[in-house]
């Protein structure tokens, strides 16, 4: 009866929403549009007066650089005599952080229409399939593939993270939910070591497991150089996230006489588990584009080898960083398509990652839904 | 139970220091911390690894070298002669100054436009931009720094030269005049483009501070008249300045880390120098992935030292940092 | 006194502010309808009520705070001195630089000294002074505040190095700085000890004659104190707040004429 009347009330007031008329609130007003249009209608007069007429130069940069200036100069000037000098100062610091904020993503997207311009023409299925054996360097450069460094890839990335995804979740948790006395020098450490930069930790693996144990250049070496370099990014991002879980879980499921394991394997990593397979994939995707460490460990090969725990190993990145520098034209195209397959494969990484992060500790997953009706729970 | 975790019938009371809880922990509890500990104990050991192989792999090379390791330019461990980072230490610096001249200030726009400016939709995905922006591998963009920036790039190097002469970094020996084929792989080629890398990485600090100035200074910046702009340069400016120092030292730690971008544009060049306008350049990481390969045990010793040498600039550039951002997190600076 | 509240602008005086048919959303939630107030030049209005019955909304939508919140619109008019505030003929800074506003937590800005706070107005509104004008507004402004002689000796220390108290008094003179035609102010002594409060409910009464303040508050003895005017406000479980009666403070008191008022006054719920 209640719900009924609540409902019915709510329905009501949903009706006056939209016989009221709400306010509209201008962030920016008619002023302001009239002054920037005029000002950009006036740079562009100006700039092309200044730019094609005075100076010997040309160019659309040079062109849109002109411009910028000519209309942050009218448009200041203007709010300047209409508003006052603080609506000036308000309106150039407005349009120098909208221009700053576009200066980072500008270069983002020329970077990867650039290297997906590059790469993709001479892409063929056989990339995927064939390595380097039969190819030289004057070969047709959609001949060959680049299989056996996909594979390396895929297995050192993949050993690496075997090593570094439940070290690094376990130190986590040690930090936030254990909370013991190392955790303080203990995230000092990971701060430090997340600024070790990718060569050197090339150089420690090739010093410690290579030099001083005696072992081979592998794909194995090349995995233990990518951990040193992920276990970092795992253990910062996750302890994050597992900060954000509610101290409310815990305490409730404490206070329920669980224990601290019980409490962190059955409430915190479940709540946590979207974020921490976020920040999981995009660990993987920053690894999986190194190519400094791998230099120095995994020896490279134009071969397949899907050994990784014997003998040299290729890397696609390391695969491209090797091409591009050849002289020849064919070899060079031949490390553009595998660019363009590293970036295809670090976008796609980037896509699941958000879109895993954007779900809620409440989805309930298809497959965790069949088995929670096969026991009666749903 | 045998697991009371108090004594029956003892008040509890905050202040007491007479009574300390006995906590008894259930078997699966114990196991479970002992793991938590080993794996952090783990990762302190592999820590104090990194150096301590360095040290002894590189200490051939240092023994030979002495402290001219650190006064002399030229790098000849495996002919015999003499070599030191003389010349690539100035020239790490160089290219993590140019980065940061232009990274700062784009992130510092970019932080303050997602925090403060940009529309709620916008503000999503621009978040998600500077993340993929830290996503794309450094190799991806060296390619991009070689192919396609540097021949647009030295267009600008020669005009600065030519307008710009008078700045000492902006002087180039031109004697036979200044042709762009002066320009390229020079230190402010690889200074642009490794400042694509660092940009994400100050902004994700800079903004994380941002976001956190107290939204009660903000709504009394805006109740006294103040525009948008007044609230950001008197409330969040000073309120995240230790966040916009270490996100920038962050910054340079990682610019002076940066390997493969590098290692693909510059030429490598032994003599420091003042201007980062012409052609030749250096830093010790790109020198480690360049020497590698066609070092003897000697050379690859010496390269160890150099890596030792890398290793502790960033790690003591990088502690300032994260102690900067984290007394501006806790507010300390704020306080004066 | 009055004349030194007016220091920068010669014309100024008390404004009066009509909200005609204010209605607030939160989203889709409803917080607040009809509401209708008329808060008259150089006086005391106490918006009284339980919590959650949108006054303190009610009051940010009077200088435009309101909006800041991400999903928050409105609908009606309020008007200062007949002009609506609303509708582009005031730039919404001017708006609020005119209409000021306490907080419920004192929030002085802590990069700021004492002194520096008290002006910060006058720099975020563009306003020049020299430098002899300032430290004449500086003193004023303290005294009007009640604070100048705490803290005369302390103008270089940090805003946030004073008591609960002496920041929320800053918080004041800071906002008369700017010489605001009326002061909404928000539970300003919740988190106060009592002399604070009767130091802060003094100044309230001292410059009513220069600036129309309209005060949100949960204390009924504050509120028959400071007020001369009165608005109740009530939200029913499920609905949006709205004012049950409005009137005289004496009247409110002693003789409500709605009985919710009688037993809200009477502290019988709330």
């Amino acid at each position: 009866m209640t719900t009924t009347l609540n409902r019915t009330l709510n329905d009501s007031s949903e009706d006056k929403i939209n016989t009221e008329e709400r306010i509209k609130i201008r962030d920016i007003e008619i002023v302001d549009v009239i002054v920037m249009s005029g000002s950009a209608v006036s740079a562009l007069a100006l700039s092309y007066f200044f730019f094609q007429i005075l100076l010997p130069v040309s160019g659309v940069l040079g062109f849109l650089v002109c411009w910028y200036v000519f209309f942050n100069i009218i448009s200041t000037v203007a709010v300047w005599e209409l508003r006052g000098a603080v609506k000036a100062k308000d309106h150039l610091a407005r349009t120098f952080i909208w221009t700053g904020g576009m200066a980072a993503v500008v270069p983002l997207i020329l970077v990867l229409v650039y290297v997906i311009g590059k790469g993709y023409h001479s892409l063929r299925p056989q990339f995927f399939t064939q390595d380097q054996k039969f190819v030289g360097a004057l070969s047709d450069s959609t001949e060959g593939g680049g299989a056996h460094a996909i594979i390396g890839t895929l297995q050192q990335v993949g050993l690496a993270s075997l090593i570094s995804v439940p070290l690094g979740i376990t130190t986590a948790v040690y930090l936030n939910e254990v909370n013991g006395r190392l955790a303080k020098p203990l995230r000092i450490i990971i701060d430090a070591m997340s600024a070790v930069p990718s060569i050197v930790a090339g150089l420690f693996i090739y010093a410690a497991w290579i030099l001083a144990l005696g072992n081979q250049q592998n794909g194995l070496a090349g995995s233990l150089a990518l951990a040193v370099l992920f276990l970092p990014t795992v253990t910062r991002t996750s302890e994050v996230v597992l900060r954000l879980v509610p101290g409310g879980l815990r305490e409730a499921s404490l206070a329920l006489g669980g224990t601290e394991w019980r409490t962190t394997s059955r409430v915190v990593l479940p709540t946590a588990r979207s974020g921490l397979v976020t920040a999981v994939i995009l660990g993987v995707a920053r690894v999986i584009g190194e190519t400094a460490p791998l230099i120095l460990t995994v020896g490279g090969a134009f071969v397949m080898n899907a050994n990784p725990f014997s003998g040299k190993q290729d890397s696609l990145p390391y695969f491209v960083f090797r091409l591009i520098r050849f002289p020849q034209e064919a070899q060079v195209q031949r490390a553009w398509t595998g660019a363009f397959v590293l970036v295809i494969l670090v976008l796609v990484l980037f896509i699941i990652a958000r879109a895993i992060g954007g779900r809620g500790p409440d989805h309930i997953s298809r497959s965790k839904k069949r088995r929670l009706q096969r026991k009666g729970l749903a | 139970m045998s697991e009371n975790i108090l004594s029956e019938g003892t008040p509890v009371t905050s202040t007491s220091d007479v009574l300390t809880p006995v906590v008894r922990r259930s078997r699966a509890d114990q196991i479970f911390r002992g793991i938590a500990t080993t794996a952090s104990v783990t990762t302190f050991i592999l820590m104090g690894l990194i150096g301590t192989f360095l040290l002894v792999k590189g200490y051939d090379a240092l023994r030979v070298a002495g402290w001219s390791f650190l006064t002399e330019s030229a790098w000849a461990p495996d002919q015999g002669g003499a070599f030191g980072v003389a010349a690539m230490l100035p020239y790490t610096v160089q290219i993590a100054l140019v980065a940061l001249v232009i990274a700062v200030p784009v992130a510092l726009c970019t932080a303050l436009f997602i925090t403060e400016y940009a529309p709620r939709k916008l503000r999503r995905i621009l978040t998600a931009m500077i993340d993929l922006l830290a996503a794309v591998p450094s190799l991806i963009y060296g390619l991009w720094g070689l192919f396609y920036l540097q021949p647009r790039l030295i267009t600008l190097s020669k005009w600065m030269a030519d307008h710009l002469g008078w700045v000492p970094f902006f002087t180039v020996d031109d004697q036979y005049g200044t042709s762009l084929g002066l320009f390229p792989s020079s230190t402010f080629v690889a200074g642009v483009v490794v400042s694509l890398m660092v940009i994400p990485i100050c902004t994700v600090v800079m903004r994380e501070v941002f976001s956190q100035a107290p939204a009660g200074e903000r709504e009394g910046a805006m109740a006294l008249g103040g525009t948008r702009w007044g609230v950001v340069r008197d409330v969040v400016l000073p309120f995240g300045r230790g966040g916009i120092i270490g996100g920038s030292m962050l910054g340079l730690g990682r610019a002076m880390g940066e390997t493969i971008a590098v290692t693909l544009i510059i030429s490598p060049s032994f003599d420091a120098k003042w201007s980062i306008l012409d052609q030749g350049s250096n830093s010790i990481a790109a020198l480690i992935a360049l020497k590698f390969s066609e070092s003897s045990t000697f050379g690859i010793s010496a390269l160890m030292a150099a890596g030792l040498v890398l290793f502790v600039i960033t790690l003591i550039v990088n502690a300032a940092a994260s102690t900067v951002v984290s007394k501006s997190r806790s507010g300390a600076s704020t306080e004066i | 006194m009055s004349s030194d509240i007016a220091l920068l602008d010669p014309g100024h005086k008390a404004a009066g502010l009509t909200a005609t048919n204010v209605s607030c959303w939160f989203g889709t939630k409803k917080v607040l309808e009809g509401v209708n107030l008329d808060m008259a030049p150089g006086q005391v209005t106490a918006l009284i009520g339980p919590s959650g019955c949108g006054k303190s909304t009610f009051l940010r939508t009077l200088n435009r705070m309101h909006e800041l919140v991400p999903s928050a619109t409105l609908a009606g008019e309020i008007l200062i001195d007949g002009v609506d505030i609303y509708r582009g003929a005031i730039p919404v800074t001017d708006v609020r630089r005119r209409i000021g506003m306490v907080f419920q937590k004192p929030n002085p800005f802590p990069a700021m000294t004492v002194a520096e706070n008290v002006v910060a107005g006058l720099k975020l509104s563009g306003m020049k002074v020299t430098r002899a004008e300032r430290d004449h507004l500086i003193e004023s402004c303290l005294t009007k505040a009640g604070l100048w002689n705490e803290v005369k000796n302390r103008l270089g220390d940090p805003g946030r190095a004073l008591s609960g108290g002496q920041q929320q008094r800053l918080c004041i003179a800071r906002s008369l700085a700017v010489s605001p035609q009326v002061l909404l102010m928000d539970e300003p002594c919740s988190a106060l000890d009592p002399t604070s409060t009767r130091r802060i409910e003094q100044t309230i009464s001292e410059i009513s004659e220069t600036v129309t303040v309209v005060i949100v508050t949960h204390n009924m003895q504050q509120a028959q104190r400071v007020s001369h005017r009165c608005a109740f406000f009530l939200a029913a479980e499920n609905e949006p707040g709205r004012i049950i009666e409005e009137g005289a403070t004496r009247e409110i008191f002693s003789n409500p004429v709605d009985p919710r008022t009688n037993d809200y006054v009477n502290g019988r719920f709330g």
